[in-house]
């Protein structure tokens, strides 16, 4: 029977990537290194901006800026995240060994960055209870919940994409999680601005916010889409180099 | 060999021809070029509205900058193109030689990147009495510069070349597509105060739109020649190297 035989060998790149987003699970839950220190790391990010903001008096409508706040806060713990992620598989030689074995390059990007998205999803879930209880008592947000939640998605599967590419280069090179921050900034950039107009359209409201939530929602979208692709084509050789 | 020899004549005439375009595009926009007049039907007193503010003297004279400005501006663009295109051809062929010329490409690039910032800037603090607005075009530029920089700062920290090569290729062409993402995301979802634009394409006359045209194709051909000196700097100085292994073995 060949072609049974064929196909036991032949493990599907779903089950491949089953496996690498079970094992970062796995090993996140055994551990919880990664949620502890970027949970811990965006609370304190929070600690920073009620100092910020500790003189901007009662009058100030945190909303303006609610949106800009939250994001950089995703921004800055992501990345110590993505920087967490990729010096584990270096460090104890996993990135090598999944390089060995006869798994595709696509079906590795996308499992490691599915499972940073995860991890940033449940860090964004955590915070931004956190923040809307700490800084935006009394100031009810203007748009339906869904909308924050939408905008969220759209910016955090960027962020994780290309950031799981930027963190491999990273990692292999001097410095690494300051080489990640300076690459990751300037490129992120347009995603991280259609993901902040996003999320505030829907935090402020006012005339014609629903249009121009789709805008930019649309606009992020699309960032995603031609970042994701150019970064998929390019994954291979970073990975291999 | 005929090749070679043609691009060093080559190189050598876009150099005379940089020099004298660029200065016929100076002497045409300082002395031939009517200024763009501001809309005085907006003006409050004698002053004009442009780009939100109240400029006092409605012939702009700082406005001669633009014939600098925009050329440079537009060939750093060129350039940056190069710097992905050489990337990819890096990726494809995997010969050093696009590794080179994709570095030479983004060293021009900052050249101009940095020209474009500091005549932008006299713009803005004259006609607009700031030294930085958070503009599209200004916002997309200040990225594309740390993209620049930062192209070099990522090839400083890796130490094996082969992966240096690959990793400033994919950078390379990442950061050309995020140019024109910012572009777009900074005009389409605006901001809540930011000033209209001074369009320049707006009023231009025959002799004007010839003054820019002459500035631009004098940038093209400095950019062109600095790229290919430097090129042959570098292709000399690998020889050398080269040469130099070669001996030791």
């Amino acid at each position: 029977m060949p072609d049974a035989a064929a196909a036991a060998r032949r493990v599907s790149s779903w089950r491949q990537f089953k496996a690498i987003l079970r094992k970062d699970i796995v090993m996140e839950l055994r551990t919880k290194e990664m949620l502890t220190s970027m949970s811990l790391y965006a609370l304190l990010t929070l600690v920073v901006y009620q100092i910020a903001l500790s003189q901007s008096g009662s009058g100030f409508d945190i909303r303006l800026i609610a949106a800009g706040l939250v994001w950089l806060a995703f921004v800055f713990t992501s990345m110590l995240g993505l920087n967490r992620s990729l010096v584990h598989e270096k460090d104890q030689g996993c990135l090598e060994a999944l390089l060995l074995s006869p798994v595709d390059r696509p079906v590795i990007f996308f499992a490691k960055s599915i499972g940073n998205l995860i991890f940033l999803l449940i860090v964004e879930i955590i915070t931004v209870p956190i923040f809307a209880v700490a800084f935006m008592s009394g100031r009810p947000i203007a748009g339906p919940f869904w909308m924050i939640v939408l905008s969220g998605l759209v910016g955090s599967i960027g962020i994780a994409g290309v950031g799981t590419f930027l963190a491999t280069m990273a990692v292999n090179a001097r410095g690494g999680s300051f080489i990640l921050s300076v690459l990751f900034i300037p490129l992120m950039y347009p995603a991280l601005l259609a993901a902040v107009a996003g999320t505030s359209a829907a935090v402020l409201g006012g005339p014609g916010y629903v249009d121009m939530f789709w805008r930019s929602v649309g606009m992020g979208a699309g960032i995603d889409a031609i970042m994701l692709l150019a970064v998929y084509g390019l994954y291979e050789f970073i990975v291999s180099a | 060999m005929e090749l070679r020899v043609d691009k060093k004549r080559l190189t050598f005439a876009a150099v005379i021809a940089g020099a004298v375009l660029t200065t016929v595009g100076f002497v045409l926009a300082f002395l031939v070029a009517p200024p763009v007049l501001a809309d005085t039907t907006l003006a409050s007193g004698g002053g004009a509205m442009i780009g939100g503010e109240l400029i006092a003297n409605p012939v702009l004279f700082s406005q001669k900058i633009f014939y600098f400005h925009v050329p440079v501006a537009i060939t750093s663009f060129i350039i940056f193109f190069f710097t992905a295109l050489y990337g990819l051809r890096f990726l494809m062929t995997k010969d050093k030689a696009f590794d080179t010329k994709a570095r030479i490409a983004t060293e021009v690039t900052l050249v101009f990147v940095v020209l474009t910032m500091i005549t932008g800037d006299l713009w803005t603090r004259f006609e607009w009495g700031k030294w930085w607005v958070w503009e599209p075009r200004l916002t997309t530029y200040f990225i594309m510069m740390m993209l620049v920089i930062v192209y070099f700062v990522l090839r400083a920290s890796i130490e094996d070349e082969e992966r240096r090569a690959v990793y400033a290729a994919a950078f390379g062409i990442l950061a050309f597509l995020d140019a024109p993402l910012s572009f777009l995301i900074t005009r389409l979802v605006p901001s809540g105060n930011h000033p209209v634009v001074f369009k320049v394409g707006g009023g231009l006359d025959a002799i004007q739109v010839t003054t820019s045209v002459v500035a631009l194709l004098g940038m093209l051909c400095l950019g062109y020649a600095i790229y290919q000196m430097r090129f042959r700097e570098e292709r000399a100085k690998e020889r050398i190297e080269a040469l130099k292994a070669s001996l030791e073995d």
